[in-house]
């Protein structure tokens, strides 16, 4: 229990990652503006082509990131109270779960590139391949972030230092999950008016 | 061995010359703010070579010249970063290696605007497009050896264990966050037209905007964090 009663800061992790949380959603704000204003320019290509996304893969998805961030805040709750065993079950639980985001998004683009579809199509797939493969970078850094926070739980002392690496790595993970919930409804569900 | 801090200052200033040098004489002189669109006919690109080939050859002689500036920019920093990460850290070399070789993209890709404006009269226009596209691929696709200094610089930088850090958290995660935005121009030899283009608002104005706003930044505070090391050693040694 050494992490029990430890001094807690304003935010959790390390308080300059905000700048690179903050900068990151900013891009991604100009992302889906310029896919909002590609849209207003020629709405029907837009809708005949999110016609061609299977939802089912985004609805997963999005499932699987909400419970793989679950069990990142199991994660980041043990390692505040100290419990080692917990921290690594939850750990696990959240790469496990989250590899599984990796899984669907590989049968996704395989599915489209063998139906003739790239980011050369149109201009929808373009910014459909470019913003989701810019946020699965953001996914395969998290994941290797995450590895890194597995290996240290398992024999790193559970002390103030690694409370903090494992809030920041959790914040990252978690801004991965919303950057997917604004890219979900933007290129799966959102419908002509 | 005493530390010598002498003309760190002048070498950390290097990157605001180089910075001066790029925009006027690369950006301004060599038609790269913003350049021409890759979807333009090669005779415009062609006619332009013919028309300012002794502003181009200008712009990019200069150029050249003070590309080195990069590299000895990025010396200062490993100067002050030595006193956070140690002399020995892999980190340091990355930062120090990852500035010099960012001149070898810089210095190539203007060797090759300037190949186009040395005898433009006898090249084709196709020719001359090329090598205004080659120099384009290259000075955007070569981010990967400036995003390696700059991920190095903030990770390294983060380790300061001072109660006042000499480069801020914020700084080191803007900068890690910037060299990963760099991987955004793996896009760019895909589009001729639209945001991932070389003239694009996120390949160009975006990418370009975070690093002419980082260089800054990074010499800011390496100029304040030298007064701070100059004490930092003269303490030591009064101590010793």
């Amino acid at each position: 229990m050494q992490a029990q009663g430890l001094k807690r800061a304003g935010l959790p992790g390390d308080p300059g990652l905000w700048v690179f949380i903050l900068a990151d959603m900013t891009a991604f704000a100009l992302f889906f503006l310029l896919f909002t204003l590609g849209r207003m320019g020629d709405p029907a290509l837009f809708e005949q082509s999110r016609l061609a996304l299977d939802p089912a893969f985004g609805i997963a998805n999005t499932l699987i990131l909400l419970t793989s961030s679950w069990m990142m805040v199991q994660a980041v709750e043990a390692v505040r109270t100290g419990s080692r065993r917990r921290a690594l079950l939850f750990l696990v639980l959240t790469i496990g779960i989250g590899l599984g985001f990796a899984v669907t998004k590989i049968v996704e683009y395989a599915g489209k590139i063998q139906a003739g579809i790239t980011m050369l199509t149109n201009d929808f797939f373009m910014y459909y391949f470019a913003f989701t493969g810019i946020h699965f970078l953001h996914f395969v850094i998290g994941i290797g972030a995450l590895l890194v926070t597995l290996a240290k739980a398992r024999s790193a002392p559970m002390d103030d230092g690694m409370r903090r690496w494992t809030e920041s790595v959790g914040c990252y993970w978690h801004m991965v999950d919303l950057l997917w919930i604004m890219l979900f409804p933007m290129l799966y569900l959102q419908r002509l008016s | 061995m005493v530390d010598d801090f002498r003309h760190v200052r002048f070498c950390a200033w290097n990157g605001m010359i180089f910075m001066a040098v790029f925009i006027l004489f690369w950006g301004v002189m060599g038609h790269n703010i913003p350049p021409w669109a890759g979807d333009l006919p090669a005779k415009v690109v062609a006619d332009w070579f013919r028309a300012e080939q002794n502003i181009i050859r200008t712009g990019m002689v200069i150029s050249m010249t003070f590309t080195v500036c990069y590299c000895v920019w990025g010396l200062a920093i490993g100067k002050v970063m030595r006193h956070v990460t140690g002399p020995h850290s892999i980190l340091l070399e990355l930062q120090i290696w990852g500035a010099g070789l960012t001149v070898v993209p810089v210095l190539v890709s203007n060797s090759f605007w300037l190949a186009g404006a040395y005898r433009p009269e006898a090249l084709p226009d196709e020719t001359l497009q090329m090598l205004y596209d080659l120099a384009w691929l290259l000075i955007d696709l070569g981010y990967s050896v400036t995003s390696v200094q700059m991920i190095a610089l903030g990770v390294g930088f983060l380790q300061d264990k001072r109660e006042q850090p000499l480069m801020p958290k914020w700084v080191c995660w803007y900068s890690i966050w910037v060299g990963f935005m760099f991987t955004a121009e793996c896009l760019m030899p895909f589009f001729k037209t639209g945001p991932f283009a070389r003239q694009g608002i996120l390949n160009y104005w975006i990418e370009f905007s975070i690093f002419f706003i980082y260089a800054p930044i990074i010499t800011w505070y390496i100029l304040k964090a030298i007064p701070r090391l100059e004490r930092e050693v003269a303490d030591a040694g009064a101590r010793a």
